[in-house]
């Protein structure tokens, strides 16, 4: 798979004095769906900005298709679509205008403009209002034409910063459900910069979490819930059973051979025995479940219920980026 | 196809400020009211003045160029604020990550302010014929003051995109723009002859590209004196060439 952005070494200070990036390596590969996630201040705005050719590094490389975003930005611009944080449409003209406008500056030639004008409202689920004033739109409308004008020409790479901060939960889905169906037929490059955690668990394909300049973690969002070792799968023992589990569980010795053989597995970080409640800290719970069942049953047994409580990515990423107030001023800011 | 790109785009430009004054002509109409205010107003009693010398000229006719240029010239100036306003929300950093030159997207919005000067002053022309003003009526003559006017309202509004990509507030962009209003239509031919105004007010007067422009569109639709048409078009040539590289040479600032 070819590499979409590839950032070697990337800093950025502003006014000789604010270090917002402080060398960022990362790569992003072609028609992957790349979420970007970092807390206020901690630079991810100006990659953004940076990758788009809005802003030059202070040192250090990127590229967007083996395009320099310094040397050739005029290239790098051919092939991307952006759609800023703040809204970016006229709202004094319709959203076909809008549309239309776009569509003149990104050269698209007359013969198909109509076509693919109508693709994008379809795409973006505008159709019906594509006649009104954008003055009258909601604010998932907005956002949608937004999109659908960045969409026009099927860049190569879409960049998006906090595409769906201030949407409601149904617009937010809308907007992502366009989004993925257009990435799907165009395999389109989606890179976007979000707060929402969720979103970033639901619709990428990686995540990386940037906090103080520096990326300190990438991944998917499931490896890296998995890094934080801190799945727990708890097992209600039966105390009311059969046979000789019934017997077993009498006697509190077995609970502690039991407790002794699970933690002998390979699997598992840690466990503990509460009110006949076993809980066990693992990497990796569908793995780990059958094993530890097995020596359970082997033990005689028999369990009254299983509860797995996976970390979300709000764990991984307080984990990661967490640490920022700590030392009591905004970072950047002395 | 570099230029062919460029003037796409400034075509776009320009049809994006006409669309917006299609789905909204109020603004037009509104401005329209103050320099039918200077005409019928301040023209009608500074005519009862008889020390302005104007070469036999009637007092309202002989300021109508100047308020035609005045009403749309302020329009320009305060174009920066439309760029302002995009600035704000993100509408330039949009057009900045475009495939387009800043070259473009600056000529193309000084064109287009251009443009709705002349259809500004499409509405005070009528006005100011029912105002008792007398036009020549030669149509190269009409089409020329025209061009003027398109020429240098341009000139303004890329002048104001430069203020703008400097201030970068709407409060500060204002500021300026009020400073520069004042002394750009008084320090200027539009009301009176430069020779009544003290040598430092001259000196000023004779480097405002509006004094230019004020003598063009006079010569050509009031006195029919166009000896100095030449010089009066060549002066605002230069304005506008010098504004737009420095317009567009800064505007990348903008968004930083």
């Amino acid at each position: 798979m070819a590499c979409a952005i590839d950032i070697k070494q990337l800093t950025k200070v502003y006014d000789g004095k604010v270090k917002a990036l402080n060398g960022v390596d990362l790569t992003v590969e072609e028609a992957s769906i790349f979420a970007l996630l970092g807390p206020n201040g901690s630079g991810k705005t100006t990659l953004m900005r940076i990758l788009t050719t809005q802003i030059q590094p202070t040192t250090g490389l990127a590229f967007a298709f083996r395009y320099d975003v310094v040397k050739d930005d005029d290239e790098v611009r051919k092939i991307i679509g952006y759609v800023p944080q703040e809204m970016s449409v006229w709202t004094d003209i319709t959203g076909y205008e809008n549309l239309l406008i776009y569509a003149k500056i990104y050269g698209v030639s007359s013969a198909c403009r109509t076509k693919v004008i109508r693709d994008a409202l379809q795409n973006m689920g505008l159709e019906d209002v594509a006649d009104d004033l954008v003055k009258r739109y909601s604010g998932g409308m907005i956002r949608r034409l937004e999109i659908a004008c960045a969409l026009l020409v099927k860049p190569k790479i879409l960049f998006l910063d906090e595409p769906t901060l201030g949407l409601d939960p149904s617009a937010r889905k809308a907007v992502w459900e366009s989004l993925r169906s257009f990435k799907r037929e165009y395999g389109t490059t989606v890179f976007f910069n979000t707060h929402y955690m969720d979103e970033a668990d639901m619709y990428s394909d990686e995540v990386a979490i940037i906090n103080r300049g520096r990326i300190v973690k990438t991944g998917t969002a499931s490896e890296l819930k998995r890094s934080l070792h801190s799945e727990i799968i708890s097992f209600r023992l039966a105390n009311d059973g059969t046979g000789s589990s019934c017997a077993a569980a009498a006697f509190p010795g077995w609970e502690v051979d039991a407790l002794t053989k699970v933690r002998a597995l390979n699997l598992v970080e840690d466990a503990s025995i509460h009110n006949g409640i076993l809980d066990v800290t693992v990497e990796n719970g569908e793995v780990a479940m059958p094993l530890i069942m097995e020596v359970l049953m082997g033990e005689g047994i028999s369990l009254e219920w299983i509860r797995e409580t996976k970390p979300t990515l709000d764990d991984v990423f307080l984990k990661y980026a967490g640490m920022r107030d700590r030392s009591g001023y905004r970072y950047g800011i002395k | 196809m570099a230029l062919n790109d460029s003037l796409r785009e400034m075509f776009a430009m320009i049809e994006l400020e006409m669309r917006r004054l299609r789905h909204d002509r109020t603004e037009i109409y509104t401005r329209a009211v103050q320099p039918v205010l200077w005409l019928a107003v301040y023209g009608t009693v500074m005519s009862h003045v008889r020390d302005i010398p104007t070469n036999g000229i009637p007092y309202i006719d002989y300021i109508t160029p100047g308020v035609l240029l005045q009403s749309t010239i302020f329009v320009s100036v305060f174009y920066g604020l439309t760029i302002v306003w995009e600035r704000e929300t993100g509408i330039l950093k949009r057009l900045l990550v475009a495939p387009a030159s800043r070259y473009a997207t600056v000529t193309g919005r000084a064109i287009a302010s251009g443009v709705r000067a002349v259809v500004q002053a499409l509405i005070i022309f009528p006005v100011a014929i029912l105002l008792g003003v007398k036009f020549i009526s030669n149509p190269v003559y009409i089409l020329s003051a025209f061009l003027m006017l398109f020429m240098v309202s341009g000139g303004f509004a890329a002048l104001s995109i430069f203020v703008a990509s400097l201030m970068k507030t709407r409060e500060r962009f204002m500021g300026i723009g009020q400073a520069l209003i004042m002394p750009l239509f008084f320090a200027s031919n539009a009301l009176y002859p430069i020779k009544l105004m003290p040598p430092f007010l001259q000196s000023i007067a004779v480097l405002n590209p509006l004094t230019y422009a004020v003598d063009a569109v006079r010569g050509l639709l009031i006195s029919g004196e166009v000896a100095n048409i030449p010089v009066d078009f060549v002066s605002v040539i230069i304005f506008d060439a010098v504004v737009f590289i420095v317009a567009s040479t800064s505007f990348r600032r903008i968004i930083q």
